[in-house]
């Protein structure tokens, strides 16, 4: 057997997990830190901070353009990165990874690229009421330019999108369908397989939005069927500034380049250019080469940690802290949707979410209060901001019931 | 220690027991004051008909602990003071939620002094004196929020 294979027969060791990520060891407040804004951003192991570090001590070099070797040892890093991404979310070929700051910056690569040249007046562009504003703004950007409108397919109160409606809402007006994997508020996972089935039977193009599935869910683009696909590094235990695009040979040979200049081009005449293949097209200018290789070394801790596994102790995990929450007097919790991840989002009656997370903070709790960049779900739901819990492989049961204690304590001190 | 010092007894107390909660039967000047991003609103009505100094204010709305503490504190140190006044009592508070240390003129809005500590709170305290500032000036709406992503 091999010494992976035998590491994840082992049951889940939340405490040796734990020790592989420094920042945890922290207090707040003179409190230990519990930190449950893992939606927001992700801390980093020692491996991942440990490659940065390592990269600029030892290898650092841009990539792509000297021939000595520590161009060749950073082009290979970063080229491992694009191959280990390849791998980690099912694409049928690295060339089909365009590396990018982040979920942000892929959307609005599809934006311009893509959309923006194709699309017309008359033409729609599909959405969901649970859709983060990177999801949202970009497309009423590509609206306003060429003239198309921005449609948007109805959740229930539970926090589910409503498959029928959404595929209803395919009309031959409808160009191109972006809808979130798992929603940064309610910690929906949407029927993505399902929605990409309706897409494709009717020649339209889905984008998601995997910002917040990534880190959670194993992922397998061949089974998933859509056709763009966006990852954050940040979120994935990566650095920040490090994200990418994935979509099929076909739609990115079609794209236009949407930056222009070093790294992305063939040969540069004034009288005109010829543009590099893809992916290297779309990344013009030095990238965040120490933050991808980065991103390789969290890719590499993820996938020994095992993504299944994950996965299921963050669904006991998210099982646990929502039985917990309930327990407290008045308190409502948004998005109960039957497949989500270990997202809570919630008030509690006569507070406001910022005097709870600010409260929180002087307990040691690190939650996020405010709107979450969704301000139509928050119309949606009739409040102007949630306090939200987001919990990754590193919390435990014990921070649970310490956060609950602490939510309790400031109940009553708030009510 | 920080947060439980700015939510201290007093601003409690101003939370949990607003005074000059409610509106004003023939007020000369109101504002409306939201900071949409937070979900706050807040209306100040005030009566300044007599040489135009405050004769009485009432505000209302829905805010956090911060907001209406802080407007409730406001409301009992305001009444008599003209816009002058009431400007420079706003400058002073400022000073006092960006460590400028107390302010004895201020009476519990000395509470507020632990924003110092909290920056991103700051527009929650500020958000009474802003709106209450835009009815004495004349104008309908008030906000504090600048660039909020």
């Amino acid at each position: 057997m091999n010494a992976q294979a035998e590491l994840h027969d082992m049951p889940f060791d939340v405490q040796r997990i734990r020790k592989d990520f420094p920042l945890l060891t922290r207090t707040v407040h003179d409190k230990p830190l519990i930190y449950f804004d893992n939606a927001n951003t992700s801390q980093k192991p020692a491996v991942v901070i440990e490659a940065v570090d390592h990269f600029y001590r030892e290898t650092n070099a841009n990539v792509a353009r000297a021939v000595h070797q520590l161009g060749e040892e950073a082009t290979a890093a970063y080229e491992g990165t694009r191959r280990k991404l390849a791998r980690f979310i099912g694409a049928g070929s690295p060339n089909e990874i365009v590396l990018t700051s982040g979920t942000t910056h892929a959307i609005n690569l599809v934006a311009y690229s893509y959309a923006m040249p194709r699309l017309k007046p008359g033409d729609e562009i599909l959405v969901t009421t649970m859709e983060h504003h990177a999801n949202i703004v970009p497309w009423q950007l590509v609206c306003a330019h060429t003239g198309a409108k921005l449609k948007v397919a109805p959740i229930t109160e539970r926090g589910e999108l409503i498959v029928d409606q959404f595929i209803e809402a395919l009309t031959p007006s409808v160009k191109l369908a972006a809808v979130t994997h798992v929603s940064n508020v309610l910690g929906t996972i949407n029927p993505i397989a399902e929605l990409a089935r309706a897409t494709r039977k009717r020649g339209i193009p889905l984008l998601v939005d995997g910002s917040q599935a990534a880190p959670h869910l194993p992922l397998d683009m061949r089974a998933l069927g859509c056709d763009f696909y966006t990852i954050t590094g940040h979120k994935l235990y990566g650095p920040t500034g490090t994200g990418a695009l994935w979509t099929r040979k076909e739609l990115l040979a079609e794209m236009a380049p949407f930056f222009g200049g070093g790294e992305m081009i063939r040969e540069v005449r004034f009288e005109g250019t010829t543009f590099a293949d893809p992916p290297h097209r779309f990344e013009a200018g030095t990238p965040n080469i120490a933050g991808f290789v980065g991103l390789g070394a969290a890719l590499d801790y993820v996938e020994s940690v095992g993504r299944a596994r994950i996965a299921a102790y963050e669904a006991e995990l998210r099982d646990y802290a929502t039985a917990a929450l309930k327990t407290i007097p008045g308190l409502r919790i948004f998005g109960e949707a039957r497949e989500k991840t270990a997202v809570i989002s919630f008030l509690i009656e006569g507070t406001h979410a910022h005097d709870l997370a600010t409260l929180l903070d002087h307990e040691g709790v690190a939650v996020r209060s405010g709107h979450h960049c969704a301000h139509p779900l928050m119309r949606f739901y009739g409040v102007p901001a949630t306090a939200r819990i987001s919990l990754a492989l590193y919390n435990t049961r014990d921070e649970i019931d310490r956060s609950v204690a602490a939510i309790s304590k400031v109940r009553q001190l708030l009510a | 220690m920080s947060a439980a010092v700015l939510y201290q007894q007093v601003v409690l107390d101003h939370y949990r027991k607003p005074r000059n909660r409610g509106s004003l039967d023939g007020c000369t000047h109101a504002a409306d004051g939201v900071n949409a991003l937070c979900g706050d609103f807040l209306r100040v009505e005030v009566d300044c008909a007599a040489e135009r100094r405050i004769a009485a204010i009432r505000f209302s709305g829905e805010a956090c602990a911060i907001t209406t503490a802080t407007a409730s504190m406001l409301s009992e140190l305001v009444r008599g003071m003209d816009e002058a006044e009431v400007a420079l009592a706003a400058l002073r508070f400022e000073r006092v939620i960006s460590g400028a240390g107390e302010d004895a003129s201020l009476g519990d809005l000395n509470a507020m002094a632990e924003l110092n500590r909290h920056p991103s709170r700051r527009k929650c305290a500020q958000l009474a004196w802003a709106t209450l500032r835009a009815a004495l000036a004349g104008d309908s709406r008030a906000t504090t929020e600048k660039d909020d992503p």
